[in-house]
């Protein structure tokens, strides 16, 4: 600042720099204004190298398993890949084609919407109703946090092992507990109708996960905000709607947007649950996109009618998550504006 | 997501908008990014740049005494029969040092190896999948591998397990192990339900549906006791083989929805309808101790059930709490049939070794090899005082030759009576045969099969689809295109 100000004092005179510096016993910059900005933007230069250094170890790992990957999976999905020879003939649009012309594709991903639609609200209810009982804990809120983060922390395969047993339409404690409260619990992993809600139950055992993060959320609203607002004689739902999500809704958008992310890409619980074994023994119903994606990679070695697959889900799930960035930046509040 | 903040000045606005120096550095990034990308990926790529030479063009010398490393996949020699067998192999091949990957075989894993140019010299594969490899030019086919080490490979295996290896004329597998079906009874439920173990037969198809309702227990919609279980759907093809259909035509193209397969599926329906429906039935088998002290025999869960030879073997150490009795899976003539799936060795296209892999998989299944297995196996049997139960090898000749010198008779009369009948089904072997997308007809026909039985399509129409899926991946395939 104080270098601002001489130069505006002595920007006019004649005797230039030294003799304003000598006037204001400040040290006189050695550089005119233009090369001013050519030292700011060398400094600048130096502070992204820097920057770009300490971020490295990602930035290689993001170029080299992200951006060759996707970029190599665009060119394979014009080809067709073979990969005994590593050779690709060009197959212009024809496996985008094929994947338009496929039911199963179809048929996949009217799965995958379905679970996305079942899932994302349930975890996010779910995972709010957890934050909002934890907030409220005084004594031993850390055990009770990491408790309940625990189960995120669990392989998938050894959730599965345990939901296999849980699940159980005969001996399953799922439905002796459905028992207790006089409902008959369904065939949750042999009735096709069940299969899609067995995969969300499976799901939201890693609820722990949205829970974090809507807690701290919960622990950053402002507790004047709610002093005021009793004050002035709001009930605990008031408050609740009128004070509490408008001030957590960004970060209810965040788990919403990567929520949907995640479900869209829905793979190892229906994988674990009904492909374990090599033969399905799975209907149809089982058959999400990524599964689909996965067989025709794995089993026809179909490479480029999975990487058209793969970016055609990329293009969804852009899509989607527009249509959804465009609805938050109208209805979540952010503080400062938007 | 945190509050976003707005430039409010010019010079704000100039600090967070790049010049367009900055700008220029990005975009040229950014291309060096994919350039490098597309460079780099050519460059991990060995399979790009020096494609396998073709058998025919590498002209490997099977006949040669094998040398230098092998690198077996998916063999894994956990119990005394796959470690005699390697065993064996091994002091044929001294020159050779051998390493085993003794994780199953994974088409995922195969494919990244296969991209990368880094193969095993041999891998051990479901005998489904081989067709499917041959296919995709990733094996190598092997006649003269046999031919080299003097094997016909018809005469020495069962024809059926090599037809489950041959694509497009050509031989592309050492086939292991034949481990045929029969129905495993409990005379102890037979007796108290008052029916007689010549009742049990699969010629007549409605009365195996009547038999099964009545040896079935159920406690509301749930089985307790199945009466009758057919292994469906892992066991769909061979019921829909044995009624006189098939899944698939001899070269390979999918054949899911002829008439006798949707009578079947019809059948299959009335079967498990008159045992509480599919999902009960599923659940109910899934929460059975399948292996342990509480396994369907012991417990009486199970009246008659189809069972692979193995599990044979699984109840031999329960033989004192069982009461069982064999028999075979006829056809409606009363023929015996004797059907199943198994493994094989395939060299990979790309293997760097192949004459090593061909002897080691001509050497690991060659008679000699088989009675290592059967003199170690009889070992531990008669240390542990249990029962043998046989080997069943893919080979007519060693499964004799087995049988003969090591399974004599346990003194136990109703194992004995079990383990002749699995030995007396083999006369008649049979499988689906091979088919570049094997596992895809496999798993069109699962599907067909279980939303069928769920009652959510009927068998023409689970059929019909069924047969579309495969056909649009048989027409993907390079045997159908």
């Amino acid at each position: 600042m104080s270098s601002a100000h001489s130069v505006g004092v002595t920007g006019s005179g004649a005797a230039g720099p030294r003799a304003a510096a000598e006037l204001t016993d400040t040290p006189a910059p050695r550089t005119p204004r233009g090369r001013r900005r050519k030292v700011r933007e060398k400094y600048s230069w130096r502070e992204s190298l820097a920057g770009y250094l300490f971020i490295s170890p990602w930035l290689i790992g993001f170029l080299t398993f992200t951006v060759i990957s996707m970029t190599w999976s665009l060119v394979l999905s014009f080809t067709d890949y073979n990969l005994a020879t590593g050779s690709q003939t060009p197959a212009g649009l024809d496996n985008y084609r094929l994947v338009v012309e496929d039911p199963k594709v179809i048929t996949s991903l009217l799965n995958t919407f379905v679970f996305v639609v079942l899932s994302v609200p349930l975890e996010l209810v779910l995972a709010m109703v957890l934050a909002l009982l934890l907030n409220t804990v005084r004594r031993g809120s850390g055990l009770f946090r990491t408790l309940l983060y625990l189960p995120k922390m669990t392989p998938a395969v050894a959730t599965a092992a345990v939901f296999l047993l849980l699940l159980n339409g005969n001996e399953g404690a799922i439905n002796a507990v459905l028992e207790l409260f006089g409902i008959p619990g369904p065939q949750w992993l042999s009735d096709p109708s069940w299969v899609k809600p067995s995969i969300v139950v499976m799901g939201l055992w890693g609820v722990g996960g949205s829970m974090v993060l809507l807690l701290a959320a919960l622990r950053n609203v402002p507790r004047e905000l709610h002093e005021a607002a009793a004050v002035d004689g709001a009930s605990s739902s008031r408050r609740f709607f009128s004070i509490t999500v408008p001030m957590i809704s960004p970060t209810v958008f965040f788990v919403v947007v990567v929520n949907t992310i995640a479900a869209l890409q829905v793979f190892d619980q229906a994988y674990l649950l009904f492909y374990r074994d090599g033969n399905s023994n799975a209907p149809d119903a089982a058959l999400f996109y990524g599964v689909y994606l996965f067989q025709q990679a794995f089993q026809q070695f179909n490479f480029g009618l999975a990487a058209a697959m793969a970016w055609l889900l990329f293009v969804i799930i852009l899509g989607i998550t527009a249509v959804q960035m465009l609805v938050g930046n109208r209805t979540v509040h952010y503080e400062g504006g938007r | 997501m945190t509050a976003t903040h707005r430039p409010t000045t010019l010079d704000e606005l100039h600090r967070l908008r790049p010049n367009p120096r900055q700008q220029r550095l990005r975009r040229g990034l950014a291309a060096g990014v994919l350039g490098l990308g597309l460079l780099g990926t050519a460059a991990c790529n060995p399979a790009a740049q020096n494609p396998a030479p073709a058998p025919e063009e590498g002209g490997t010398d099977f006949a040669s005494a094998p040398t230098g490393s092998l690198l077996v996949s998916g063999y894994n020699p956990s119990d005394e029969v796959a470690q005699s067998r390697a065993d064996y192999a091994e002091a044929q091949l001294a020159e050779v040092e051998i390493s085993l990957d003794t994780t199953s075989f994974d088409t995922q894993k195969f494919a990244a190896q296969a991209a990368s140019g880094d193969v095993p010299d041999l891998i051990r594969a479901d005998r489904n999948l081989v067709a499917t490899l041959a296919d995709q030019e990733l094996v190598q086919p092997i006649d003269e591998c046999f031919a080299a080490h003097q094997v016909a490979p018809r005469e020495y295996f069962y024809p059926a397990t090599v037809d489950d290896v041959t694509y497009d004329g050509a031989v592309y597998g050492v086939p292991e192990f034949f481990q045929p079906s029969a129905l495993l009874v409990n005379t102890r439920v037979l007796e108290q339900a008052g029916v007689s173990l010549e009742e049990v037969s699969t010629s007549d198809p409605q009365a195996v549906v009547e038999l099964g309702e009545r040896l079935t227990e159920l406690d509301g919609d749930n089985p307790t006791r199945l009466g009758f279980d057919a292994d469906i759907p892992g066991s769909a093809a061979m019921w829909m083989t044995l009624r006189g259909g098939a899944v698939q035509a001899p070269d390979g193209r999918p054949t899911l929805d002829t008439p006798e397969n949707v009578e079947t599926l019809t059948w299959m329906k009335e079967l498990m309808d008159a045992q509480g429906g599919y999902p009960s039935i599923k659940s109910f088998k899934d929460s059975q101790d399948v292996f342990g002290d509480a396994n369907p025999y012991v417990a009486d869960e199970v009246a008659v059930a189809t069972w692979a030879q193995w599990y044979v073997n699984v109840l031999s150490d329960y033989a004192d709490d069982i009461e069982l009795a064999a028999v075979p899976i006829t056809d409606a003539s009363g023929q015996p049939f004797a059907w199943a799936g198994g493994s094989a060795f395939a060299i990979p296209t790309a293997a760097k070794n192949p004459a090593a892999a061909c002897a080691w998989a001509v050497e690991v299944t060659s008679t000699e090899a088989w009675m290592a297995a059967g003199e170690a196996r009889a070992a531990t049997v008669e240390e542990e005082g249990s029962i043998n139960t046989g080997l069943f090898t893919g080979s007519p000749v060693a499964d004799q030759a087995v049988r003969e010198a090591f399974v004599t008779g346990s003194g136990n009369e109703q194992f004995d009576q079990v383990i002749d009948t699995y030995y007396e089904v083999l006369a008649n072997p049979r499988t689906r045969g091979a088919s570049a997308i094997g596992e895809q007809i496999g798993n069109d026909l699962e599907n067909a099969v279980v939303v069928t039985l769920s009652g959510e399509s009927d068998p023409q129409t689970a059929l019909t689809e069924a047969q579309a899926s495969s056909t649009r991946a048989w027409e993907q395939s390079r045997a159908g295109s």
